[in-house]
């Protein structure tokens, strides 16, 4: 049984799954309804007390679409982040904090870091398995758009050589990110440092010309503009990387005399296997420190995970207390139909008829809090995800998963198996007490 | 066609013992207009419900060859839906509905093969009480009282049930409606040959019946035909 499951594909599983879960409600449904069509009796009801309809579809669409939307933006956040980084194969910085190498490397969140020297650059760039070795240079800035110095390989390598206009050529031309409000041909002087703290014009002296835009990789890159790092360099005030017979030369290799330190590398390896050694050979105790991104991401994951168990049990909680709130709402509505209740038994319904009807009453409003819960939360999770993208420029996207239907599905059949109860409780009322009311 | 009703040894009585209703005996003829008369609280509406299978009672209920006493209260309801029309004091519509929808509440929970039929006897019962197409879909909220009492009578008898049990029909009526509705009724029942039994303390409705039960203190203490 269990290898038949395990040889379905996931897309059959996750239908299964959902129909599975609905099954309870599917079969009570079936059997409630069979036979009758008590829906004229429903709308009427549902028109009688619309207002208290109303509320009850609004409080099951605000509980379930929040614990869709939490749900669906938290699974978004973390495919965003992963793909941010999925061009970070292995990340070489100065001994310190992972987490805050990887925000300032892979999210380009300004961070005050100690720097590694031209010898360490050397022997990184040199080693038989690094096919990229990638210096970065922070600091700058143009607007809200950081200014990156790195080298023309690994601005290929992020575009995936999709590049509209060229390759800069020298140390005054810039590549732009996708987002970036600077047109090609454009010229423009960087600031030192972000935001408000940013000199405007500390860097007067440099003008450069955009030359060439990325295209859009769904990255916090996108925003960026991207340099040789020579050109970062030299409006510091700090050598350029190079001899100074080979001063022009834009580009790998550079010179450890004159290399002015770098807070980060970029090392990409063809091989898997090759990245774990390098890890491994480069994580040295007070000279360097060598991670993978998506492990450190991943370490946020499992943090995430935690607080996505506490809001997914916190949304269930909600959902419950909102099913609860219905579910006793219908008691006390039902019990306002006593007489109607009381007219159809003394016409000759059967229990089972009288049944249906106050059975339906509640699932139309479970069913339609749940529809319009599922809306909802597929709306908030689109709005948070613009709100995210745009504060961060990290793609988020939260489409609808199976995730979140399975959750719907599993609320939908205990509510709706829930909403017996007050339905048998209608029928315990006496009928001529009723009619005689 | 009408039921006979044979009574006999019906006693009725509250939770605590106190007899609300006792029977010896009592035989209604199929197709009879009979009116229950007596004072408030006397037992008239106990009969009634009693004669429905909706409360618990001793003894014998028997319309034509079936006990009612003797059968479940689901097979009661069953017996109820293919027999019996009931009317009340205070019509006991859906005032969401229209009259038509109304009229034909019974359909809803009968077999799917008999529904077309009782919506269109319904339509037919409507229309014969004045109460046309024009306004079978207006919601009956926005009925007056003696059209209410119509669409009732009108959901009463559009299954064509054998026996019709009316609490109070005029009572919430001013007279001309209350007129016009006896008029239908008795028009009605002598015209299926249905059995009508009527609780009413409107003198013009019971004389209009062909024989009268008083009932006091929950006994039957007169039976008299009328010269209706």
């Amino acid at each position: 049984m269990s290898a038949l499951w395990n040889g379905l594909s996931a897309l059959s599983q996750d239908i299964l799954m959902t129909l599975a879960l609905l099954l309870p409600a599917l079969i009570v449904g079936a059997l409630v309804l069979r036979g009758y069509a008590p829906w004229p009796l429903v709308r009427a009801i549902l028109w009688r007390f619309r207002v208290a309809s109303a509320l009850f579809v609004l409080l099951i669409a605000i509980s379930v679409g929040m614990g869709i939307g939490l749900l669906a933006q938290e699974r978004g956040l973390r495919r965003g982040t992963a793909q941010a980084a999925d061009k970070f194969d292995l990340v070489v910085a100065a001994p310190g904090s992972e987490m805050s190498v990887m925000m300032a490397a892979v999210f380009l969140q300004p961070s005050d870091m100690p720097l590694l020297d031209g010898e360490t650059y050397a022997e990184v760039a040199g080693h038989e398995n690094v096919s990229i070795a990638a210096p970065l240079a922070f600091g700058d800035s143009f607007g809200t758009s950081p200014v990156i110095g790195t080298t023309a390989e690994f601005a290929r390598y992020l575009a995936e050589d999709r590049i509209e206009g060229r390759m800069w050529q020298s140390e005054h031309e810039a590549l732009v990110g996708a987002l970036v409000p600077l047109a090609i041909g454009e010229e423009f002087t960087p600031a030192h440092g972000h935001g408000d703290a940013a000199e405007e014009h500390a860097h007067d002296g440099a003008h450069l010309e955009v030359v060439g835009r990325l295209a859009a990789s769904g990255t916090p890159w996108d925003r960026a503009i991207l340099l040789p790092v020579e050109a970062i360099w030299e409006v510091h005030g700090v050598s350029n990387g190079h001899a100074p017979e080979r001063a022009d030369q834009i580009g790998p290799p550079f010179d450890p005399a004159y290399f002015p330190g770098t807070p980060a590398i970029v090392v990409r390896s063809e091989a898997l296997w090759a990245n774990y050694a390098l890890r491994s050979e480069f994580t040295r105790d007070r000279e360097t420190m060598a991670f993978f991104p998506g492990a450190v991401l991943a370490q946020l994951y499992r943090v995430l995970g935690d607080i996505r168990q506490i809001m997914s049990l916190m949304a269930l909680v909600t959902q419950g207390l909102v099913a609860s709130a219905v579910l006793l709402g219908l008691f006390i509505l039902s019990r306002l139909l006593h007489r109607q209740i009381a007219l159809l038994r003394a016409l000759g319904a059967t229990a089972r008829f009288v049944f249906a009807v106050i059975w339906s009453f509640g699932a139309a409003l479970l069913l339609a809090g749940s529809a319009l819960g599922l809306l909802t939360g597929v709306a908030a999770a689109s709005v948070l995800s613009k709100v995210v993208t745009a504060r961060t420029d990290v793609l988020v996207t939260a489409p609808l998963g199976w995730g979140e239907l399975h959750v719907l599905a599993a609320f939908v059949s205990v509510t709706l198996l829930l909403s017996l109860v007050p339905a048998a409780f209608i029928l315990r009322q006496p009928v001529v007490p009723s009619l005689r009311a | 066609m009408g039921l006979a009703l044979s009574i006999s040894d019906l006693r009725v009585t509250a939770p605590r013992g106190r007899v609300l209703l006792s029977v010896p005996g009592l035989e209604i003829p199929a197709g009879s207009l009979v009116g229950i008369e007596g004072p408030s609280g006397a037992g008239k509406s106990t009969l009634l419900y009693a004669l429905a299978g909706l409360l618990a009672a001793e003894g014998r209920i028997r319309w034509g060859d079936d006990d009612l006493l003797s059968l479940g209260a689901e097979k009661r309801a069953r017996f109820r839906a293919r027999n019996i029309g009931m009317i009340f004091q205070d019509f006991l519509l859906f005032e969401e509905l229209g009259a038509g929808d109304n009229a034909a509440l019974s359909a809803l929970f009968r077999p799917r093969r008999d529904r077309a039929a009782l919506r269109a006897k319904a339509a037919e019962r409507l229309a014969f009480l004045g109460l046309g197409a024009q306004i079978s879909d207006r919601t009956v909220s926005s009925f007056s009282g003696g059209e209410r009492q119509r669409v009732a009578i009108a959901r009463a008898t559009a299954t064509d049930a054998a026996v019709l049990l009316a609490d109070e029909p005029t009572a919430s009526l001013d007279r001309a409606a209350a007129d016009r509705l006896i008029d239908d009724l008795v028009t009605l029942a002598r015209a299926n040959g249905t059995t009508l039994i009527v609780v009413s303390h409107d003198a013009a409705l019971v004389s209009r019946m062909d024989r009268v039960l008083t009932i006091r203190d929950g006994a039957l203490t007169a039976d008299r035909m009328t010269m209706a």
